[in-house]
């Protein structure tokens, strides 16, 4: 009886078989249409999007490198730029100076001989002044004598006394 | 540290949700199997009973339904007739069908009602007093079982299909947990499943691999619910499903998938006559043992449950009282054991099945050159893919 019994568990009632499979068609039309084709579409939207803004994160990401790359580029070049200004700045600025001391020099030097040429000439003018001087007191030393009908004592004597009223200078 | 206590704190739980599944999978089978079994005799009989399809829903300890009896009879007129009745008793009542119950046959109404008052009429075969049966098409516990998944199936999934209409998952990331399990389920199916073993057709089958792997599990899941069991314990139910793989894989199936069967290629002419008749035939067993594995998996999950259960009430037949009440626990304590490898097999066998319905399915859709011009490909895959790993294999040694 119990053989009997364990038979019905591999039983393949075709009553059951009927209900199961109209059952299965329906859980699959209800499911294919209000489920798995919504979820199904939605995934794939979604894992679409993910992708396409993974790939867009992906370019600007690359943009954003060669933009930087760019810039480093320009920074580096602007700064070698602004070192050769600088250096030509300095290298102007030093000829400058140089230049100008040179002038400045060159001046001096001018200002110099002028300075000598203008003592020498004021010298000069200087001694003709006093050998013109010197002249007119001889000649008016010489007046006075004649005038004084004059002695060889009295001659001697004035000419000493005129010597004496010399300022005892060299020259 | 934080990590391994969070982990042991999850698996306790898990533990715990397990012994509850488990106890509760359990607990109302010795009341049934005592109020039932006077003797030890009878544990194998309700054993089988509780197994097996039955035209009846227990909700125990309460009440056990009866289901609808429907049957397609032929009369003697030779015209068809469906006959509808609310249960079995009703059926009897109606004075238009006769039992046979234990080789003995039921005809008048006092012999009927005692049958009745027995309770045997549920095991009971029904014939028409006149004419000839046809096609019994009662609703069966099984039938009811699986109506039960295939409703909860509808009502989980719907709702999250709303979610993604609505655009929570289709733009944004998917919220709540319910739509988080369902959604890794379906792209495990999708993912490790129909796309592997299918290839660039995966999507066109996904429907039917989503709709068998959520019915099956759901179906295995309720095997562990009390006073309920598990449709896919049935070779009815569970044949319909590998049907269901073998017609799709029929339909579907590209030409030189007949050509492989009808003309086997790579062979010489004189072996073709006897390859031919081993494909077709294993056309067929293959989509049979589908069925069978995964029918005999529930079924002997359930056997082995009631089984250990039995174990008690034949210690208590054989030894007494106390041998019994001693047998309790270590019988408790495996069958607890069972339990939780039953929700372990529950979604093992629904993965197997769409796993190997897709592989049926890959098979037979398959397109030759192209699946040749994959293999290559896999191939020198395989070959570009061992040349690092053995280079890692001497970096390992060397390092």
């Amino acid at each position: 009886m119990n053989l009997i019994l364990a038979a019905s568990l591999v039983s393949l009632e075709p009553g059951l078989i009927f209900w199961k499979s109209l059952t299965f068609l329906l859980l699959l039309f209800l499911l294919y249409k209000f489920a798995w084709k919504p979820i199904l579409q939605a995934l794939k939207e979604r894992e679409e999007s993910i992708d396409a803004s993974l790939r867009r994160a992906e370019r600007a990401l690359a943009e954003a490198r060669q933009i930087q790359a760019e810039n480093e580029r320009i920074r580096r070049e602007a700064e070698q730029e602004a070192q050769r200004i600088l250096r030509e700045a300095r290298e102007e600025a030093e000829r400058l100076r140089q230049e100008e001391l040179q002038k400045t020099r060159v001046q001096i030097q001018q200002m110099q001989a002028q300075a000598r040429a203008e003592i020498e000439r004021e010298k000069q003018g200087a001694l003709d002044e006093l050998r013109a001087v010197v002249a007119d007191l001889a000649i008016q030393a010489a007046e006075k004598i004649l005038r004084e009908s004059l002695d060889a004592d009295r001659q001697r004597r004035l000419v000493e006394q005129f010597l004496e009223s010399l300022p005892a200078s060299k020259n | 540290m934080g990590d391994r206590t969070q982990i042991q704190q999850g698996w306790r739980r898990t533990g715990l949700w397990l012994a509850v599944v488990a106890l509760f999978g359990l607990m109302p089978r010795p009341l049934l199997a005592a109020e039932e079994g006077e003797g030890s005799e009878n544990i194998s009989e309700v054993l089988i009973h509780h197994t097996a399809d039955g035209y009846y829903v227990t909700l125990e300890p309460f009440v056990t339904i009866e289901l609808p009896r429907l049957f397609l009879v032929r009369t003697p007129e030779g015209s068809w007739r469906l006959d509808v009745f609310g249960s079995t008793a009703s059926a009897l009542h109606s004075d238009r069908y006769v039992a046979d119950y234990e080789g003995q046959r039921y005809e008048s109404p006092a012999e009927l009602e005692e049958l009745i008052a027995a309770h045997h009429h549920l095991y009971a075969e029904l014939h028409p007093r006149e004419g000839e049966l046809v096609l019994d098409l009662s609703i069966t516990r099984h039938y009811m079982f699986g109506l039960i998944a295939a409703l909860l199936v509808l009502a989980l999934f719907i709702p999250v299909a709303q979610r993604y209409r609505k655009g929570i998952g289709r733009t944004t990331a998917p919220r709540g947990v319910l739509q988080n399990l369902a959604e890794v389920f379906i792209v495990f199916v999708r993912d490790e499943i129909a796309r592997p073993n299918i290839g660039e057709k995966a999507d066109r089958f996904l429907p039917y691999l989503l709709t068998a792997f959520f019915f099956i599990l759901f179906c295995n899941l309720l095997g562990l619910v009390p006073n309920l069991g598990a449709a896919t314990s049935n070779l009815a139910v569970t044949g319909v499903l590998a049907l269901f793989t073998f017609l799709i894989g029929t339909i579907y199936a590209s030409k030189d998938h007949w050509k492989h069967i009808f003309w086997p290629p790579g062979v010489p002419v004189y072996v073709k006559p006897i390859l031919i008749p081993v494909e077709i035939m294993g056309l067929f067993t293959r989509h049979a043992a589908l069925a069978i594995r995964l029918f005999a998996n529930m079924t002997a999950g359930t056997l082995v449950i009631l089984s250990l259960i039995g174990l008690i009430f034949m210690i208590n037949a054989l030894f007494g009282a106390l041998a019994a009440w001693l047998s309790t626990l270590p019988s408790v304590l495996l069958t607890l054991f069972i339990s939780a490898i039953k929700l372990l097999v529950a979604f093992i066998q629904a993965y197997v099945f769409t796993l190997l319905s897709a592989l049926f399915i890959g098979m037979s859709v398959a397109e030759h050159g192209h699946e040749h011009h994959e293999h290559e490909e896999e191939g020198n895959e395989t070959v570009v893919h061992a040349v690092p790993t053995s280079d890692e294999a001497q970096v390992a040694v060397h390092g």
